[in-house]
């Protein structure tokens, strides 16, 4: 019998038994000791390899190989159920075992915030834009509308780097990096992190983060800005949210707005958020004509946000960094 | 600030409760809110009928309470109860406080059937300075629930632009004007005088009219200090104040009504008879009415024309103060300049009711409305005799300027229809006269008590402040603006943070602030300092990101989750030749990276846990330039650098125990990774471009060389790749063998090299035509040699 004859008749030897494949472990076994073992037919085949001809040893060794492999993939998906070690006794499963120990990781709740808020805006033609965090006089505080030693410059308590150099206050220093290197109409929304000289307490943390938007257009009203607030809250809130606008303070803005949303569950408005028609004096400041365009701003903390929408009731999680707190989102 | 609902009564008519009374403010710009409401269960007024002493303790007064049907003997220990008094009673079986039940008891031998309460006891403020003394007026056996129903009070946040609500008569104007009541004006007399006798009792004289541009005074003699009033108690305390005497209340009970702060001198203690007004000397030093010595610098002081008598808009000096002695007084109402208050207020650490309001901008015609309100006072509460005349210095007139308003500017900016008529009445009711001038264009000159008002859009927010914000409309719109650039540059964080946390990852946020050691620590001496820090713990900017995650590592390792993978994606900050800010990946990993479990032994992480996170995260973002080389680092003990397209962009390996034990972390094996984000970003902008499958079969080798211990793998397939000709695809270290048959610092290692190429299949003398190469080439390069299969 020729080599290749040989193999014909182990796989057909095989296909035969295959057909009737036995139910008794023991009876697999020695079905799997017959083919695979180490007396078995494909060993049997192998170790007349090494009485053929050294030009027929590598075709009739890659044949006996896919044999095998044919082989033990038809013997394995018979047996799929069970499995054997390597000396081949048969191993019994406990299906209700768990699996391998599988550490999953997570995002931070801050983050998934961002991201969230981002896609809301890029989804309406927002743009992203970042800034710098230590920033000079001019741009945190004299291009904002805040001169020095006006009685705005408490509403935000502030760290100094030299008398000239401040952590930002907030992310509105890169509104005036925006319009001083771009040519209106703007649409932009600015993250980031900001940092107020405050002591830390269950509300209050030293830096927090913020996300800032600008609009810059000819026509440009409180509408406008009413109608991007409501849809932002919708979207991030819930459709069902229920929102109110008052009238509000802030130097960059004329006319202001608090942005507060009912919460059920504590029975009161809750602020979310600042904003309002860019003040003239900015755009005077930058160079734009103020006469020609107009446009909104909005500003709102991350952190609180994020509060809002999980329920979390001390900000200082979000920067302890419990594990048993970082994966439950 | 707190406003009494009932002293806004005064003024305008008020129909709302409390909570609708809050919203409507809070809509017209006035933050308001309704304080938490306790109710009070047992408590009722009571009247003190006799207060004498406890026969068996000093402290303590035996008192006799009546609720208007019953009289209880009450043991009382606060020392101002007296006969008289209208108190909080609260009955046997009352509840204060969460569970504290009201029972009879038997003190010091006298039994006491019920409790007088102190404020504090009441949950009403934390003042616990004797039992609250109610309302005259009250009637005895009143619920206490009532009684407190008519005090109704709300707190309000006043934004810094709206000085002219820092008083219930301003807070009254504003709701006039929004629901269109009648506004009742304060009322008091404006005397009249035939000749200014006051001038010959008093000069003024300013030296710093730019900073004290109106000071008006007057005297009042003949003053007799007393108790206030009832009714002004009342007012006082339902505005959150105390009642001190009848001549401070004045001063302190105009501030409240009208806005204007006032200050009232004891004139026998101004011997010169001068008020000279100027800025302080450096150096000169002063004592405050709060019996502090204040050191001075440049604050604007009032003087009697040497030494300063007062510190300008921020608090009267201890000296020239009103006391029980006090006969003729002196009554200073002033305007002075906002910015100037504000730096002195500021640089001496000092907030008074006064300084808030001046730095705000009080209202200059308000100076004499004030002044002469607390002259009617003085002679109404006090007896006192007005010396006929005033004096107005005024020598910097402040003027209002006008301003322009357009129909095209509110139609653009305020998004809902405003009628010409609703423009004039609304800014009629604010007191804003205006002028009509025709085409669609109003001139309009604001009262002097609205500083805030100065151009077009100030006039326009008021507009929609009094239309109120809820009626403008919502629009969206949603007009594309074309524009290609780049959406966003940070973009790729999100898949960042998505990929390393399904590597098991959690991310950290972590504060930026840090302390100098630590700073230090991981910088250069180049770390970033702050002026004024919040503590010396913050004090500097970080320097990098691993002690932040080492903290946050010891602090879950002490709360039982000790096998962790942490990073974060933040800035460190440094100054070379200017304030850097650059954007850092980083990341740690300890413990295990699998522990012990039913189906096998614990894997622990280790370098090649590490390495094996950063080859997976490269490739999960699609990134295949990566390559890694062995490297010193500093704060490393030992690593490689991180290399993409070959250039250096971050590093990895075994934190250096000395940072651990520096920071205190209970931990001795820590790997970690640092790598600057911006350039992951930039490579992961690059399109992917798409190389075509080979068709043809790939031919594996396996080769064993010995070599000494200090050659490295990298080194060695980086040789192979050269020397393996354009069919060359991969080489792959697979097995390391050490034993001392191999010789003295030995070691084997088993490449497994590919070879494909893409037009034919490789014939077997191809193979090892190459093979041949590329073993002389190691064998050359590295002195190894090849280990017999």
């Amino acid at each position: 019998m020729s080599i290749l004859e040989s193999i014909e008749s182990v796989r057909n030897s095989f296909r035969a038994d295959i057909d009737s494949f036995p139910t008794d472990p023991r009876e697999i076994e020695s079905l799997r000791t017959k083919y695979f073992g180490r007396k078995g037919l494909l060993a049997g085949l192998y170790s007349t390899l090494a009485e053929l001809s050294i030009s027929e040893k590598p075709a009739a060794g890659q044949q006996i190989n896919s044999l095998k492999n044919e082989l033990q993939g038809e013997f394995d998906s018979q047996t799929s159920y069970s499995k054997t070690d390597e000396k081949g006794n048969q191993e019994l499963l406990d299906l209700s075992l768990p699996g391998l120990p599988f550490k999953s990781g997570s995002v931070h709740p801050l983050q998934q915030t961002l991201d969230e808020i981002k896609s809301i805006f890029k989804s309406v033609g927002f743009k992203v834009a970042y800034g710098p965090e230590i920033e000079d006089d001019y741009h945190n505080f004299e291009a904002l509308n805040i001169p020095k030693h006006h009685p705005a410059r408490d509403m935000q308590d502030t760290f100094f780097i030299t008398d000239n150099m401040v952590l930002r206050t907030h992310t509105s220093n890169v509104q005036i990096h925006l319009m001083e290197n771009r040519e209106p109409p703007l649409r932009y929304v600015v993250p980031g992190r900001v940092y107020r000289n405050e002591a830390v307490s269950y509300k209050s943390y030293c830096l927090f983060h913020q996300i800032e938007g600008l609009y810059v257009d000819k026509h440009v009203s409180m509408a406008d800005l009413k109608g991007i607030i409501d849809y932002f809250v919708k979207r991030f809130f819930g459709e069902n949210t229920r929102m109110r606008f008052r009238p509000s303070y802030f130097p960059f803005t004329e006319p202001s707005a608090e942005v507060d949303i009912w919460d059920e569950k504590r029975g009161k408005w809750m602020e979310i958020l600042g904003c309002g028609m860019v003040d003239p004096n900015v755009f005077d400041n930058i160079g734009y004509d103020s006469s020609v365009w107009h446009g909104y701003a909005f500003g709102m903390g991350i952190e609180r946000m994020t509060m809002l929408k999980f329920g979390i009731d001390d900000i200082r999680l979000f920067y302890q960094n419990d594990v048993r707190f970082l994966e439950q989102f | 600030m707190r406003v009494s609902i009932n002293w806004l009564r005064q003024y305008v008519e008020i129909n709302e409760s409390p909570d609708e009374l809050a919203d409507m403010l809070s809509m017209l710009g006035l933050e308001a809110e309704v304080p938490e409401k306790q109710h009070f269960s047992g408590i009722v007024v009571g009247l003190v009928i006799k207060a004498e002493k406890h026969p068996n303790a000093d402290r303590l007064k035996l008192c006799i309470v009546s609720d208007g049907e019953e009289e209880f003997q009450v043991v009382c220990g606060a020392p101002n109860v007296d006969a008289g008094q209208k108190v909080p009673f609260a009955k046997v079986g009352a509840v204060l406080g969460d569970d504290f039940i009201i029972t009879r008891a038997k003190i010091r031998g006298e039994h006491s059937d019920g409790m007088i309460c102190s404020e504090s006891e009441l949950g009403l403020s934390d003042n616990q300075e004797g039992i609250m003394v109610l309302d005259d007026k009250a009637k005895p056996g009143t619920d206490f629930n009532d009684y407190f129903t008519d005090q109704d009070y709300l707190e309000i946040d006043l934004t810094p632009n709206r000085p002219d609500c820092m008083s219930h008569f301003g807070v009254a104007r504003d709701i006039a004007a929004k629901t269109g009541r009648k506004l009742n004006q304060i009322i008091y007399k404006e005397k009249e005088f035939k000749s200014n006798d006051v001038e010959k009792m008093l000069t003024i004289n300013i030296e710093d009219p730019d900073s004290c541009p109106r000071y008006v005074a007057g005297v009042v003699k003949n003053i007799h200090i007393g108790p206030s009033p009832d009714w002004m108690k009342a007012a006082l305390e339902s505005a959150g104040q105390r009642s001190i005497n009848n001549i401070v209340d004045i001063s302190n009970y105009v501030l409240l009504e009208m806005g204007h702060p006032t200050h009232i001198f004891d004139y026998d203690k101004i011997p010169s008879k001068t008020i000279s007004i100027r800025k302080a000397k450096k150096g000169e030093s002063f004592k405050t009415l709060d019996e502090l010595d204040r050191t001075l610098t440049d604050q604007l002081l009032i003087t009697d024309g040497e030494h300063p008598i007062a510190i300008a808009g921020v608090m009267g000096g201890y000296d020239s103060a009103v006391s029980e002695s006090s006969n003729n007084v002196l009554i200073e109402s002033a305007y002075f300049d906002p910015i100037t208050i504000r730096l002195g207020a500021k640089s001496l650490n000092m907030t008074t009711d006064a300084s808030k309001r001046f730095e705000r901008g009080a209202d200059p015609d308000g100076a004499m409305n004030a002044y002469w309100r607390v002259v009617e006072l003085l002679e109404d509460l006090a007896g006192g005799e007005w010396v006929p005349g005033i004096i107005d210095a005024y020598p910097k007139k402040i003027v209002q300027k006008s301003i322009t308003l357009t129909r095209r500017k509110v139609d653009i900016l305020a998004g809902v229809d405003l009628s010409d008529d609703f423009i004039k009445d609304t800014l009629s009711s604010l007191e804003i006269v205006i002028d009509e001038t025709g085409d669609g264009t109003w001139t309009c000159m604001p009262p002097t008590f609205r500083p805030d008002l100065e151009r077009e859009v100030d006039l326009i927010e008021e507009l929609c402040r009094m239309v109120g914000y809820d009626h403008i409309p919502a629009s969206f719109h949603y007009k594309g603006l074309y524009d290609p650039g780049d959406i966003d540059p940070e973009d790729g964080i999100t898949n960042i943070t998505a990929v390393l946390s399904g590597l098991g990852f959690n991310q950290c946020y972590l504060n930026s602030l840090t302390d100098e050691k630590t700073s230090n620590l991981m910088g250069n001496n180049n770390a970033i300092p702050m002026i004024n820090p919040l503590s010396s713990a913050m004090s500097h900017l970080r320097t990098s990101l691993f002690p932040g995650l080492l903290q946050t590592l010891n602090h879950n390792i002490h709360s039982g989750f000790s096998h962790l993978r942490l990073f974060e994606i933040g800035n460190i900050y440094y100054r070379d030749t200017e304030y850097t800010e650059q954007l850092q990946l980083a990341g740690i990993i300890h413990g295990e990276m699998q522990s012990e479990n039913i189906h096998g032994e614990a894997f622990p992480h280790s370098f090649y846990t590490l390495k094996s996170y950063i080859s997976g995260f490269f490739a999960n973002l699609n990134l295949p330039e990566l390559s890694f080389k062995t490297n010193k680092y500093d704060h490393y003990e030992y690593g490689v650098s991180i290399r993409y397209n070959e250039s250096e962009i971050g590093y990895c390996g075994k934190l250096d125990h000395s940072i651990l034990t520096e920071l205190d972390i209970d931990a001795k094996n820590v790997f970690g990774f640092q790598i600057d984000l911006k350039q992951i970003i930039q490579a992961m902008n690059q399109s992917i471009k798409y190389e075509s499958i080979i068709p043809f079969p790939k031919v594996e080798r396996d080769l064993n060389f010995v070599m000494n211990e200090d050659i490295e793998a990298e080194d060695v397939i980086l040789s192979i790749k050269n020397a393996g000709g354009a069919n060359f695809q991969s080489a792959f270290p697979k097995n390391i063998f050490r034993h001392e048959s191999l010789g003295e610092n030995k070691k084997s290692i088993t490449f497994n090299i590919i070879f494909q190429s893409p037009s034919k299949t490789l014939e077997e003398a191809e193979i090892n035509s190459v093979i041949n190469d590329i073993t002389a080439t190691i064998e050359k390069d590295f002195s190894a040699k090849l280990r017999d299969q």
